[in-house]
């Protein structure tokens, strides 16, 4: 394998990308650091505030990041995960508020003077320079031998399977090279910290899948903790140990990926990440950890396992994720919830298929059904009427 | 067809106004003076036919570039003009890259008005631009007024009609050709690129001498070829604000031209100048070819 960015052969039909996995420590299983009280984190955002002039950039965050985390700052363009990134490499100064990194305060401390490297969304590759040279410029400012220098470039540049490209300058190298430039020069100072300003996004989806897995790899054997800016929920979901979900410069949710993804604690939060489907309803009664809700002014009647603080006659949203949802052409038998629909749109997705369905009260839902469902049973078409089914724990009932 | 004539208009006109009076000046200068119009002799008859063109040819010579290289006034004149148009390229630079760096560096919605502000002298005329700074540095010129009010000096400043003179000169009238390269080229340059330096350790002053300069490289040798290659053969600022003992090309053309009406040798000064230019021409050509070259890899 000479370059992991360009043998993927295109003749692969499995979905996971080809990369160097196999060789990859296995995920540590009990990595929660966060639940440890014991435990101190390496970066904390301390009630940290960012305005630009009357703009409100960072609105009084307070975040704990842990060493050896990958974690991931999610969120639209201008909700303010980018600034909060830029505060920690110190190119933006909190309007109050502390940032401590390692228990020391570095709110005051210069860029050049601080324990973090910064990967920047243009990857901001020195033109003039090689790629050894640009891998080799922060070890420099460090006033290191040359001798040692050449041995850290190497090790970084065979990390990142560079060692071809060494004399050439950026604007002769492909975009994915480029981004593993960015990237060894990042990492070639052995930083405690790692900053990623969406680092993929320049990439195209095939190769930003690989370069996902590249990062995650390259993170587990440094042992570096990472912290990525990014948009792509996909992205955040695959690499990241934990997520913090931004919105107007706010914290929504912090959580791992699996709680984030089964568990959001707002239709914000269900929207963002993934499909999902929302039911508007009333809690009617609540009983044995579970409530009755009213859907589509008494359409339907849903179990879900009850939120803290809900009561009854409150307005909640029944988030359900599309794959959760059983179709079926026959009314399913008592238990489990269920509502009546027409099959509107079928998309074909390969091992999948998505159905869109509408339901009496115009409003859509969407479904994910396996195709490798047995040929017997007759293929659900257009027009169809269906029934969708889910059990009461299938999905999370969301106050706001 | 239309490719070829839409090709032909720039030839034809480098042919016309360039080659063409070249030629003229080269031929001149193998010629030698004669009291007459024009002065200067062999002139092509061509009424005698072969035999004239044969004599015409044979009345030239190189005799006046024998004189220009065997006469210390014009190999010194050659040496002056190149010392001072380096120097004044040299001042010119130091001035000129602050400004174009503040005003890269200024807010986006205020360049338009900087790079107006740089070009605005071009708005009045060179010559009395050039006029203007005599009143400036003479004896009792507005400099050595308000230097002697505010008790700076006690007596007046001898300023005018020395070198010094010509290096203001030179400096102020070819300044925005030197900032306006500059500021193209630093313009351009990302901040992201500084951030990373500072992100990887090295500190702003570091970072201009490590990032800022170099890149802004094509600038710099652009605007310094701009500055150099005119400066060389300047003529008025030398004239005008120069001293007796002001020695330049310029100069010395004009006075073979005019005061002694030798227009053979004048020609002569005037080939070997452009034959000095060429090497930086050259240079600048190349630079600029490497700058496009760099530009279109991106």
């Amino acid at each position: 394998m000479s370059d992991p960015l360009t043998a993927a052969a295109p003749t692969a039909s499995s979905s996971e990308p080809h990369v160097r996995r196999a060789r990859t420590p296995a995920p540590q299983s009990g990595f929660a650091p966060w639940k440890d009280p014991a435990k101190a984190p390496i970066v904390r955002f301390e009630n940290v505030v960012k305005r630009f002039g009357d703009f409100v950039a960072v609105k009084d965050c307070t975040l704990d990041i842990y060493e050896r985390e990958f974690f991931a700052l999610l969120g639209p363009s201008g909700c303010g995960k980018t600034t909060l990134l830029r505060m920690l490499a110190g190119f933006e100064k909190p309007t109050s508020g502390r940032i401590l990194v390692a228990g020391q305060d570095i709110t005051d401390l210069q860029p050049y003077d601080r324990p973090v490297n910064m990967m920047f969304q243009s990857y901001a590759l020195f033109p003039h320079m090689t790629v050894e040279q640009n891998i080799g410029f922060g070890l420099k400012q460090e006033g290191m031998p040359k001798d040692q220098i050449a041995v850290r470039v190497e090790e970084a540049m065979t990390m990142l399977e560079l060692n071809r490209f060494e004399k050439r300058k950026p604007h002769q190298l492909s975009g994915g090279q480029q981004q593993r430039v960015a990237l060894a020069r990042a990492i070639a100072k052995k930083p405690r910290i790692v900053l990623l300003d969406e680092p993929l996004g320049a990439l195209d989806k095939r190769l930003r899948q690989q370069a996902q897995f590249e990062l995650m790899y390259i993170q587990e054997t440094t042992g570096t903790t990472f912290i990525i800016v990014t948009h792509d929920q996909e992205e955040a979901m695959t690499v990241s140990s934990r997520i913090a979900v931004m919105d107007h410069g706010e914290f929504v949710q912090v959580a791992t990926p699996g709680d984030i993804y089964e568990a959001p604690n707002s239709r914000y939060v269900a929207n963002f990440i993934g499909d999902v489907n929302l039911f508007e309803g009333k809690v009617l009664s609540q009983a044995g950890g579970f409530v009755e809700i009213e859907w589509g002014g008494g359409r339907a009647r849903f179990k879900a396992a009850a939120p803290a603080g809900v009561s009854p006659g409150q307005l909640v949203w029944l988030s359900l994720r599309p794959e959760k949802i059983r179709i079926t052409l026959d009314q399913p038998a008592d238990g489990n919830n269920a509502v009546e629909g027409k099959v509107v749109d079928i998309g074909y997705l390969g091992s999948i298929s998505q159905y869109n369905v509408e339901l009496s009260n115009g409003e859509m839902v969407k479904a994910l059904r396996a195709n490798s469902a047995s040929t017997v049973e007759r293929p659900i078409s257009w027009e169809d009427r269906v029934w969708l089914e889910w059990p009461a724990d299938a999905g999370v009932v969301l106050t706001r | 067809m239309r490719r070829w004539l839409l090709i032909s208009v720039p030839y034809l006109w480098l042919f016309f106004f360039f080659l063409v009076p070249f030629f003229i000046v080269f031929k001149i200068s193998l010629s030698d003076t004669e009291i007459a119009i024009p002065p200067y002799t062999p002139l092509l008859d061509l009424s005698e036919g072969w035999a004239g063109i044969k004599d015409f040819f044979s009345q030239l010579d190189f005799e006046n570039y024998r004189i220009i290289f065997s006469d210390a006034l014009y190999v010194n004149a050659y040496g002056s003009s190149l010392r001072i148009a380096f120097i004044s390229t040299l001042i010119t630079l130091a001035v000129g890259f602050p400004i174009a760096y503040g005003m890269a560096r200024a807010p986006k919605a205020w360049q338009p008005m900087l790079l107006m502000l740089v070009i605005l002298p071009f708005w009045t005329s060179f010559l009395i631009r050039v006029y203007a700074w005599i009143g400036i540095l003479k004896q009792e010129g507005l400099l050595n007024h308000f230097l002697m009010n505010l008790g700076l000096i006690s007596a007046p400043l001898h300023i005018l009609h020395t070198d010094t003179a010509v290096y203001i000169g030179i400096v102020y009238s070819y300044l925005p050709f030197m900032i306006l390269p500059l500021y193209a080229s630093l313009e351009k340059i990302n901040p992201a690129l500084l951030e990373a330096a500072a992100d990887l350790g090295s500190p702003p002053w570091k970072s201009f001498w490590q990032i800022t300069f170099p890149l802004s490289m094509p600038g710099v040798l652009a605007g310094s070829f701009l500055v150099f290659i005119p400066a060389v053969g300047e003529f008025v600022i030398p004239d005008l604000l120069g001293g007796s003992d002001t020695l330049m090309i310029g100069k010395t053309l004009w006075t073979e031209f005019f005061s002694n009406r030798d227009w053979p040798v004048s020609s002569a000064v005037a080939v070997v100048l452009l034959l000095v230019l060429v090497v930086p021409i050259v240079l600048f050509q190349r630079n600029q070819e490497q700058q496009r070259e760099r530009e279109a890899g991106r």
